[in-house]
Formats: C-alpha cells, structure tokens, sequence
C-alpha cells in the first residue's frame, strides 16, 4: 500500500521522470564521444598516409627505401604497410606482394580485408591505403591497418556502456531519495491538515528549513491560518459583545412589559409600559442592523464595482444635509474643501462612513461648539477631516474607539450603540483608507485618507 | 391613520416561509384593512401571483433556500407588472440593488417595524400616476415644478432646493405615511438610517416655513413611524 501510495505521488513520478531524462542525456552524451573517437582516428590516419606518400614520391630510389626501412623497424606493432612497385608492376620493396584493388591516385582508401604482411593465408584486417605513382612510372603504396584503431573504438564503447548503467542508478536513487523525502513531507502536510479540518486550528504546517517551494506553501498557509484564528476570535468576541449589549435592552424590556401586566396596572400604565419596551426593542433591532451592516461591508469585496466619486461632492451634500441639525443644538458648522477630491469608491458607502462621523461630532459636541468638515487631497491623497469641539477622545481610548460596541464615558448616554464608528472603519478598510483619530483640544479630530497614492492612480486610469 | 371601508381594498399577495413573521404581517396589513393571501413557497407564490388578483406582492428573499427573486423575474416575462416589495434577511451591501434590479419595486432589510412595511406598501399602491405634471395642489398648498414657486393661501413661500424636494415629496403623496427611511432613500437618495434625528430637523425647518400662524399643520408626525401631509390641511 506505502509503495503503491509512493508511485502514484507527483514527487516520485517527478524523479522517475528525472532520473529518465538524466539518462538519456547521458547516453546522448556518451554517444557524440563514441562517434567522434571513431572517426577523428580514421580522418587523422587518412590525412598522415596522404601526406607521406605526397612527400615520399618524388624522392630518389634510395633515400625512398631507406625511408621505408626505418619506417618498418619502427612499427613495432607490425601496422604499417609499405611498398614501392617498380613500372612493370613487380614489387622493388616492402611488405605486400602486389598492390590492393584500389585506384592509384595519392587519396586514402579503404580495404576492408587487407592481408596484413607476413600473415597466413585467410586472415585479414580492415586497413586505409594510398599508392600514388611516381615519376618514373613505379607506385609507392603506403597502409595502416585499422585494427588498433577499432580496438579503440571498442574500449571506448565498452567504458561507456560501463559507465552508462551507473550513472542511470545514481540518478534513479537520487530521485527516489529526494521524492521519498518530498513525499513523507507531503504525508506530515496532509495528516496537519486533516487535524486542521478537524477544529484543531491551533495545528500549524511544519516548516522544513529548506525555504523550497513546499515550505513557501506552508508558510503562507500558516499565516491564512493565522489570520483565519484571529477572526474567528474576532468573530467570537464580536459575538460575546453583541449578546451583553443586547441583553440590557431586553432585560429593560422584560422588566418594562412585567411592570405593565402585574396586578393592578390599569390600561394606560399598561400602554406606557408597552410604549416603553418598544422603544426598547428598537434600540436592539438598531443594534443588530448595524451589526449586520458592519459584517455585511467587512465581507465586501466587491471594489471592482468601484466607480470615480469626489469627495468633496459628497462632503458637500452631507454638509447640507447636516447643518440644520447642527444649527438646531446651536453648533456652528462649516465646510471646507479647495476643490475636488476624487478616488475610486462605492458613493453610498463613502457617504455612510462620513456620515457617521459627523452624526458623532454632533452628537459629543455641546451647545455653542464647533464642528469642521473639510476635505482635500493631501500629499495626493484623498482626506476628510471631521472635527470637533466636543469632549474628545483621550489618547488611552483612541484604539477602543474603533471597536465594536466601544462607548467612551462621555458618551455613554448618547444614542448610537458605538457601531458608527465600526461602520465607518470598515467602510474606511474596504476603501484602502486610515481612519484615524486625534486631539483636537478641545474636542476630537477623526482622518479619514486614502493609504496610498494609488487610488487617484487608479482614478486616473478608470 | 385614515382608512376608508366603504371601498373594497387591495389583495396582497404574501410570499413568505416564515410563519411566524407572516402571522404578523397579515394580522398587521389585516388590520390596516387589507386582504392578506399568504403562500409559503416560491412555487404557490408564483402561482398564486400569476392566477390571483394580487394588487402587490410582499415577498421574502430566501425562501426554503429558493431565491424569491426568480418569482419576480418569472413574473416579469410573463408581462405582469403587479409591483413587488422584497423582504430580506440578506445584508450584503449590493443586495438592495440586486433586489430593484431583479425587477423589485422596493426593497426592505429585516428586520423592520410594522408601520415601515404598511407605508411602503401603501406607497407602491399609490404609485405617481403621472410624474410629469407641472403643478401640484393639495388643499391650500401650490407648488409650481417649472418656476419653482410654492404658496399656500395665496401666501408665497420661499424654499431651499432641497426643502422643495422634500415638500414636492409629500405633497405627491398626500394623506400617506412617509417614514424616514423612505425620505432619505428618495428625496437625498441616502440608503443609511442616521443615527441622529437629522431627517426630523429638515422637516420642522419646513413646516416652519410653510404653516403660518394660526393655520392648520400641513405635514405631522406620525409617531413611531414617520409623517403625513393632510390634504384637507
């Protein structure tokens, strides 16, 4: 079964493959040096013999025998041929009796069954000749026998055969050895994953050290992990949140609706009582669309649908819809903006988010304060600024501020549920915007800007 | 809130799974005078809403884990044009416009108070007849669309841009309860619920303007769920 599973993984078939291609390489290799062994011997004895029976054809009778002689006393391995014919064609001198059937033209020739000298009859050896003839109508016949050279070339294919099945096992090992390694990785992948699957989420792939392409995977699925960890806490203390918050209303309700039904409350104190509860039930159901809201544009993906928006059209509008409400707690309200503020955005959303961040600068501001809308691009990127006169966030408080269900103290009696400020945060996040906060003595300064250039870039191409 | 029982009112076609909620919707929509058919499934739904004599459907996003959706696209191609109210539990942020896009005529996120569904529904079976009108008269009020002008008694009344939107709002639907949600999403065209009583301020800068002292208040508040402007005001 183990090997059975060895076979079918991608790492083994991989170095099956490897090990194949390696060898055939090899032998190709193998191959170009056997043939060109083979034939540099051949092409180099060719061009010698030519060259000698070039030079020694014009010399006189007895230098040319002289000449002959020593070159037989030094072939010691008895390879050489050498004749010289008289015209009649009788032999004058050397070692072969009469000429092969070759044409007399000084190029080398090949005789497959040469009688090499002084042989017995029947034997016989491939060999390369030349006869040229000389002045005086005599032939000079020179010869080298190829038997060495094929020698040669047979040790040669010998050692390559030699050396060729090794090379095949080496490599085949070096394959199995590496994908055997992959593999049991692999597996440890696998049964991590499978721990995962079942709700272990505190299982983390093992990392090899080798910085290869397996451990680039486990890597990144680790930090997925990670993150995915840190939702679902987040999800779930989102979730602890939302119970406690909820539970105070409708603890005010249940005991608001108890008051109206136990004995003795007549019909109106029954009616206020349900009145009461109501407006109790509204807050909740505030709560949770606002919660839904908060999860529902955390989820979002959707920034191809983006469009070009201005941000100060948008602020603009706002600031109308906003000033009578202002005017109205007698806060002075004003708003800035130097001209257009554009980026790639979702308008409702944008809206939203600034929306909820002047519903608070309202909402803390006392009488007689001031509350500042301005927008522009800032280091080129799109900003909103909303500031206040209000009673301020203290720099303990402005990380919290962001957090679901987050109240600061002042704000503890003031209706909006602290989901505003999530809302706008995520809207902010799903934007690439910061939204962040400072003192704005008195008061708080919420910035709401573009965290790179690349959304007017992005701008600029749409 | 007014409601004439001398004239027969309209069917409403209920398409919901949830019993409970539909109890609620009936009994409230009963109430308030209307004839209440409810089908629990996409498929009695469609049926219902093809042979009946349903003036509006209220219908539910997700039925049985069926898209409510596709009774409307059904309904579409068969040419019915009875106007469709979707309710959803569905909070994605494109939903809403996936909703109108699919051939809804308003769309309403769960969960919601009684009084915003009776006034949409009553607002899809009022719909404009005819929007391109130039002048609007309702009781003492006149409103010029091409001039721009407003009076009331024969009083001129001078307006913001965007106060005489909100006043050509209500004075186009007169006798009918408007709710907040339904100001901001068609007269500023907001799809948020501000969490400060913004929309309130803008109608009372209007009423002050256009009541005169001593003179009946064209537009009240309808408690916990929005306003009307009286006709007979």
């Amino acid at each position: 079964m183990r090997m059975l599973e060895l076979f079918r993984s991608t790492a083994f078939r991989l170095a099956v493959a490897f090990a194949l291609a390696t060898t055939a390489a090899t032998a190709a290799v193998f191959a170009l040096v056997y043939l060109e062994i083979s034939t540099s011997d051949v092409a180099r004895l060719r061009l010698v013999l030519v060259d000698e029976a070039s030079k020694g054809v014009n010399e006189s009778d007895d230098d040319l025998k002289r000449a002959l002689e020593l070159r037989l006393t030094r072939d010691l391995r008895r390879l050489d041929y050498v004749a010289l014919f008289r015209a009649d064609g009788t032999l004058a001198y050397g070692n072969i009796e009469k000429i092969p059937d070759i044409a007399v033209d000084g190029e080398a020739h090949y005789v497959a069954a040469a009688r090499p000298p002084g042989a017995a009859e029947g034997r016989s050896e491939p060999a390369l000749f030349v006869a040229r003839r000389r002045a005086d109508g005599g032939v000079l016949l020179l010869g080298r026998s190829l038997l060495e050279v094929y020698a040669i070339r047979g040790t040669a294919l010998r050692s390559l055969a030699v050396g060729l099945g090794p090379a095949i096992v080496l490599t085949l090992a070096i394959g199995a050895f590496f994908a055997r390694r992959a593999t049991r990785r692999l597996a440890i992948i696998h049964e991590t994953i499978a721990r995962i699957m079942q709700g272990d989420l505190k299982a983390r792939l093992p990392l090899g050290g080798y910085g290869d392409d397996i451990d680039k995977i486990s890597r990144a699925v680790n930090l997925m992990l990670d993150e995915l960890a840190r939702l679902l806490d987040q999800l779930k203390s989102a979730g602890d949140n939302i119970a406690h918050d909820l539970r105070t209303p409708l603890a005010v309700m249940r005991a608001k609706l108890e008051r109206g039904l136990a004995g003795g409350a007549d019909n109106g104190e029954l009616r206020a009582a349900a009145g009461e509860a109501l407006e109790q039930l509204d807050k909740a159901m505030v709560m949770v669309a606002a919660l839904l809201r908060v999860a529902a544009v955390e989820s979002d993906l959707r920034s191809s649908a983006f469009q070009k928006i201005d941000l100060a059209k948008i602020c603009g509008d706002l600031f109308e819809f906003y000033e009578p409400l202002a005017r109205e707690k007698s806060i002075e309200m004003t708003f800035e903006t130097p001209g257009a503020a554009p980026m790639l955005g979702d308008a409702d959303l944008m809206r939203e988010a600034i929306s909820n961040l002047i519903d608070n600068a309202i909402k803390f501001t006392p009488p007689g304060g001031r509350v500042r809308l301005k927008t522009a691009m800032n280091q080129d990127r799109p900003t909103v600024w909303v500031c206040d006169s209000g009673y301020g966030v203290p720099p303990t408080e402005q990380d919290k501020i962001f957090q679901r269900f987050y109240r600061g103290a002042p704000g503890q009696n003031a209706p909006g549920y602290g989901l505003g400020l999530s809302i706008a945060k995520a809207i902010a996040g799903l934007h690439d915007f910061d939204l962040t906060v400072a003192d704005n003595a008195p008061g708080a300064c919420f910035e709401l800007r573009a965290r790179s250039k690349a959304a007017l870039a992005a701008y600029a191409e749409a | 809130m007014p409601v004439d029982r001398s004239v027969r009112l309209p069917t409403v076609l209920l398409v919901e799974d949830e019993p409970e909620l539909a109890d609620e919707i009936r009994v409230e929509l009963r109430r308030r005078g209307y004839e209440v058919r409810l089908a629990p499934t996409r498929d009695e739904g469609l049926r219902a809403a093809r042979e009946g004599d349903a003036a509006i459907l209220i219908l539910d996003r997700m039925l049985h884990g069926e898209d409510g959706l596709s009774i409307v696209a059904a309904l579409r191609d068969d040419g019915i044009k009875t106007p469709v109210l979707v309710i959803s539990a569905l909070t994605a942020i494109d939903e809403r416009i996936r909703g109108l896009k699919a051939g809804g005529d308003d769309y309403l996120v769960k969960p919601f108070a009684m009084g915003e569904l009776a006034a949409r529904v009553e607002a899809l079976l009022r719909r404009l007849e005819d929007v391109r009108t130039t002048r609007l008269r309702v009781g003492s009020l006149e409103m010029d669309l091409v001039e721009r002008r407003v009076n009331r008694s024969g009083r001129s009344i001078d307006l913001l841009p965007r106060e005489f939107k909100l006043l050509e709002y209500f004075v186009r639907r007169p006798d009918q309860v408007v709710t907040r949600a339904m100001l901001l999403e068609d007269v500023w065209h907001y799809n948020f619920l501000p969490q400060t009583n913004v929309v309130d301020v803008h109608i009372s800068n209007l009423r002050r303007k256009i009541d005169a002292k001593g003179e009946a208040p064209l537009i009240t508040n309808i408690r916990g769920v929005g306003f009307m402007l009286h006709a007979d005001a």
